[in-house]
């Protein structure tokens, strides 16, 4: 069973560090810290409270912690984020709720 | 219900709880408990951790202690260091096992 992309599903808890060189998507709730060298994804029902290192961040559910991405972060329409964000693109959509800095490395 | 599956690329140091089956392809460090559900070990996954099962296919490596309340499975290609404590246990011939295996026994009365 090959796989380039991990589910977390909706019922899955984890309370630790996630280290990913995949794609991840989480559906469930996690608490402590992420580490992805990928894309990252915060569905709907996800919830996530953690210190989040990747390369990109999508957030459709909820996520607590602050976040520092190498490409990029979206905080969808749906998303709620709390939490500073470290990125060099940064993207709210119009219903996103969001609380807290960003740094965008701007001169 | 096709299983979730964390992947090759995935690592994870912690507590993992859950109601859905699972399969592991990447590495677990610390404890799974999916009381009502399956757990497949596959063959690239590595698995450092106390499991608190259903049901689990151990076709990777596993060390830690296992505690299934209905069936374990270790197949040829796997290797587990650990305790086992399950009603049902089947170790398939191949398999490389250490460890203490607890089935509840009950003997004919006599016996013992």
């Amino acid at each position: 069973m090959e796989s380039e992309k991990t589910v977390l599903g909706p019922t899955l808890e984890i309370q630790g560090e996630i280290e990913g060189e995949e794609d991840l998507v989480i559906q469930g709730k996690i608490q402590g810290k992420i580490i992805s060298k990928k894309n990252l994804t915060v569905d709907g029902s996800g919830k996530v409270e953690a210190s989040v290192h990747t390369a990109t961040l999508d957030v459709s559910g909820v996520v607590i912690g602050n976040v520092e991405a190498t490409d990029k972060v979206e905080v969808k329409r749906e998303g709620k984020m709390v939490g500073d964000i470290k990125a060099p693109r940064v993207i709210i959509a119009d219903g996103a709720k969001f609380k807290g800095n960003i740094e965008m490395g701007v001169d | 219900m096709t299983p979730g599956v964390i992947g090759k690329g995935i690592r994870i140091k912690g507590e993992l709880r859950g109601e859905e089956d699972l399969a592991v392809e990447g590495r677990v460090e610390g404890t799974i408990a999916l009381k009502h559900n399956h757990l497949i070990v596959e063959n690239s996954a590595v698995i450092t951790a106390d499991v608190d099962v259903q049901n689990i296919t151990i076709k990777g490596e596993m060390r830690g202690n296992t505690a299934a309340s209905d069936k374990v499975e270790i197949s040829t290609e796997a290797k587990v260091i650990g305790d086992i404590r399950a009603p049902r246990i089947v170790m398939e011939e191949g398999a490389r096992f250490r460890g203490v295996v607890e089935m509840d026994v009950k003997l004919p009365p006599g016996l013992l």
